[in-house]
């Protein structure tokens, strides 16, 4: 008994060790708890439909969650964000198609192109500031739309190209697995920049533009990498969804899906990276389970955007603060 | 090349680019007074055109009284979403309005363009004419309301300038896009200002929407084409150039019509953008940019 | 006529102003003087309505202004010209003088009050039609007076006139200041220049670290030991 006790006190020790640790690299509890129910997710859920949503709003989530790292870091919304994402889609897409090549290494081409673009555009936006970015941004992602609806030879425009599976034996639990572990590797990348020096830089750009450039954060080289590290991750994200779904059509690279990535992170609230995967997993089950809503879906978010900006900015983010804020005083006040 | 080609395309374009000068005189001046980048300005115009196929088809209104219901709805729509969304956005906004305000912008254009949808479905309602009849310029024959639009377009630029340089409330408004303290020092209601001048950008879009009908009926993602062209002119020649933003319009104008004529619909969208890119690429102040608003660098 | 009790203001969450008051009686001319930073300005705007005073109370001929919006605050009779001017660059010196009478519906009396600021500052009238923007500095300030007076003001608030302005121009501006004040126009000016401040005001208060240290006349200020030590700068 007496053993059993004092292994049992080792292995919660050993546990609290291993959650504190990962608390430092950004693993906060609820998240870490969050990974766990996803990943047993298959334990309790047997619908191959519900888990398809799991796997629909982990790729939102992870959207979002890139999406804010330029949004709610330097300040500059990237409008064209759908843009990139089809761009990555249809690059793995075309390449499988018309190469033949493990569609793997296509994604990885994806990711290496979307950065590029994404390079390019941010280079283009140098000179400009916040909004500028915002709309360069927006006209390179209808650029890239035109140009997916106008190569019809190629692309087969509006009528979709068919892509094959990543691999033939994929299941729906292969894809979620698969997005769960990107999810943890992309935040687990981001959160490192943003809690080293260059994240500081970040927030100095973001929040007051001159005073950084007077301070001698170099606001170029900021920009450009932390533009091209969104874009990169849009890029894998889009060619990964291109093989998930099996068709690629211009529309992928529709405004509307900027805004609902955009609305997402910004319900989640801004610079908190989670906030939009957890808004995800709140906003699209919601959506998904009251079937009459889908239509509603769009004037939805962007309700609950403006609601956000004009009466909330700091989201969901915000309410999980106040909680922790909460819960500390209780404690303060039992002590 | 055949000179009556080119004679056509320039007149289309030049035509055309009366509407693209009046929804960027719209956009400038949103930006101008109100520092929004305005991204629901589509919307308004998709609400003029609504707007003017009920009285003109519905209500069987004659086609001035509809243009007239057309400006009047959608500057009371400009008005009730100011006092609705950017007034209190105002009011609780902490810095970083521009951004702020931008977003609320897509916010809206989203809401609206959905609820345009659900209210009317995807239907495009369209007429074959206001007028009925046709106009010969150079040789040319045209039908009255493509000549009617632009002159409607020309009469609304005109009249805002007249409002704007001679009137009092013109000059407020002026004054408030110059210093905001200022404005509130001579006593001037900035808040009635603000909610003025949104109105006045949404009646021109409006206006701009229900007067080309006939050339693009109304349907709820109508807006975008004359959103995404407007805002081009808008960046190329600077935002919140009022001037440049009339001059712009025509280049916009030309520009989209010859490029249709060479490359056809789907690459005109890629070749715009493609020189846009390469205008900022080259000059980023914008064609004329001289008085750059603090937001430039 | 003005009345300012226990006011507290600041920006954000920096409190500038301590238990201000101080009161102005229909014409007098009066100074608030002090350090830089001290929070003359600040008080100003508070006064004027372009910053929401945390606590206190403002009153102007008897009614409540405290939080009242600028614009509000000029319709009830104050005119604020600030240290920075707040001119319409891109408009002309005509156009800047006719804001100024914003409020004012009545096309004779905007025409008197013109000609009365074009009789004060005639450099103004020379250059009608020219850009607010390129005028000169001493220009500017007139402009900024002038444009302060068109809306006949009760009582006319004064950041800073001398600012950056050669000798001689800041005499004319004491000078047109005076003027003022003899035609019946009651007056609160911020001054860095102390000396000539009080020889030409009625009273004057001295605000240091946000709070009024003294309060007297002007006459008995001038010789204040502490004010001739610290302010007046002789032994
Ligand atoms: N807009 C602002 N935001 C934050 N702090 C401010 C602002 N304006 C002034 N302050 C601070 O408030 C304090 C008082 O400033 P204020 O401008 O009222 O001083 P002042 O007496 O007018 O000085 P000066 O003689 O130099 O004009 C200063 O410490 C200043 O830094
Ligand atoms: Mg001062």
């Amino acid at each position: 008994m007496q053993t059993i006790i004092s292994s049992l006190n080792k292995i919660g020790k050993i546990l609290q060790r291993a959650i504190g640790s990962l608390n430092t690299i950004g693993f906060s509890t609820p998240f870490i708890v969050f990974i766990i129910l996803i990943a047993c997710a298959p334990l309790y859920i047997k619908n191959q439909y519900m888990l398809r949503l799991l796997v629909v709003s982990l790729y939102y989530g992870i959207l979002a969650m890139a999406f804010d790292f330029t949004g709610g870091f330097i300040n500059a919304v990237n409008f064209g964000y759908a843009g990139f994402v089809g761009l990555g889609s249809y690059t793995s897409a075309l390449l499988v198609v018309y190469t033949g090549i493990n569609p793997w290494l296509g994604l990885i081409i994806a990711m290496g192109v979307t950065a590029s673009v994404g390079f390019l555009t941010g280079l283009l936006t140098l000179p400009l500031r916040g909004i500028y970015v915002s709309l360069m941004s927006w006209f390179v992602g209808l650029t890239l739309m035109a140009l997916a609806s106008a190569l019809v030879e190629v692309t087969r425009g509006a009528r979709g190209l068919v892509v094959s599976p990543i691999d033939e034996s994929a299941t729906i639990l292969t894809h979620l697995y698969i997005l769960l572990t990107l999810m943890m590797v992309i935040y687990f990348i981001l959160r490192l920049i943003i809690n080293s020096h260059i994240g500081l830089a970040f927030k100095a750009i973001g929040q007051n533009y001159d005073a950084a450039c007077a301070s001698g954060v170099n606001p170029t080289k900021y920009k450009l990498f932390n533009f091209t590290l969104s874009c990169a991750c849009a890029g894998l994200l889009g060619g990964y969804y291109a093989h998930f779904v099996g068709i690629v059509t211009p529309d992928v690279m529709d405004t509307g899906h900027t805004m609902e990535v955009m609305a997402l992170s910004y319900i989640g609230g801004s610079g908190s990276l989670l906030g939009g995967v957890f808004a995800a997993f709140l906003l699209l089950p919601i959506f998904d389970s009251l079937k009459q809503l889908m239509e509603y879906r769009l004037i939805i978010y962007g309700m609950l955007l403006i609601l956000v900006m004009i009466f909330y900015p700091v989201g969901l983010n915000g309410l999980y603060q106040k909680f922790l804020q909460f819960i500390k005083r209780k404690k303060e006040t039992k002590l | 090349m055949d000179l009556a080609i080119i004679q056509d395309l320039l007149m289309t374009g030049f035509l055309r680019g009366g509407l693209y000068a009046s929804m960027a005189v719209g956009l400038a001046l949103v930006f101008g007074v109100m520092n929004i980048c305005h991204f629901a300005h589509g919307e308004y115009y998709v609400l003029g055109a609504y707007c003017a196929y009920f009285a003109f088809v519905t209500l069987g209104l004659n086609p001035i009284l509809s243009l007239l219901v057309a400006s009047v709805l959608s500057f009371l729509a400009g008005a009730i979403s100011e006092k609705l969304l950017f007034y209190p956005l105002r009011k609780r906004s902490k810095g970083e309005w521009i951004m702020n305000a931008f977003l609320l912008t897509a916010g809206l254009s989203v809401v609206l363009q959905n609820l345009f949808r659900v209210f009317f479905g995807m239907k495009y309602r369209g007429i074959t004419q206001f007028w009925k009849t046709t106009f010969h310029v150079l040789g040319m024959s045209l039908p009255a309301d493509r000549i009617i639009a632009f002159f409607i377009a020309m009469v609304a630029i005109a009249a805002l300038w007249l409002f704007l340089k001679k009137t009092r409330i013109g000059r407020a408004i002026r004054a408030v896009s110059q210093d905001e303290n200022g404005a509130k020092l001579v006593g001037i209601n900035l808040d009635r200002i603000q909610t003025l001048t949104f109105a006045l950008g949404s009646m021109l879009a409006g206006l701009g929407g229900a007067s080309m009908l006939s050339l693009s009926p109304a349907y709820p993602y109508a807006g975008n084409k004359p959103l995404i062209s407007s805002w081009f002119v808008v960046t190329i020649v600077g935002l919140g150039n009022v001037p440049g933003a009339i001059v712009g319009g025509f280049i916009v104008g030309i520009f989209e019509s010859v490029s249709f004529f060479f490359l056809g619909s789907g690459w005109q969208d890629v070749a715009s953008l493609t020189l846009l890119i390469l205008l900022l690429l080259f000059k980023p102040t914008g064609l004329f940019g001289t008085q750059i608003k603090s937001v430039w660098e | 006529m003005l009345e300012i009790e226990n006011l507290q203001a600041g920006y954000d969450r920096l409190q500038v102003l301590w238990d201000v008051s101080m009161h102005i009686r229909e014409g007098e001319f009066v100074a608030l003087i002090g350090a830089n930073g001290a929070g003359k300005t600040t008080t100003l705007r508070a006064i004027a309505g372009l910053l929401t005073p945390q606590g206190g109370c403002v009153r102007f001929l008897g009614e409540n202004i405290t939080g009242y919006p600028a614009h509000r605050i000029c319709q009830a009779g104050i005119s604020f010209i600030t240290e920075e001017l707040n001119l319409f660059q891109a408009m002309s010196v005509e156009e800047n003088l006719l804001l100024g009478a914003y409020l004012c519906r009545n096309q004779n009396l905007i025409k008197t009050n013109l000609d009365k600021v074009f009789s004060f500052f005639p450099i103004l009238a020379e250059r009608r039609k020219q850009l607010a923007g390129t005028l000169s500095g001493g220009e500017r300030r007139m402009l900024a007076l002038g444009r302060g007076l068109m809306s006949n003001p009760r009582l006319l608030v004064v950041d800073e006139p001398s600012l950056g302005l050669a000798p001689i121009i800041v005499l004319t501006v004491f000078k047109t200041l005076q003027e003022l004040h003899a035609q019946g126009v009651t007056l609160l000016l911020v001054e860095q220049n102390v000396t000539n401040t009080l020889q030409i005001t009625d009273r004057a208060y001295l605000l240091e670290r946000g709070k009024i240290t003294l309060a007297a006349s002007s006459k008995e200020l001038l010789e204040n030991e502490y004010l001739k030590e610290t302010y007046l700068g002789k032994r």
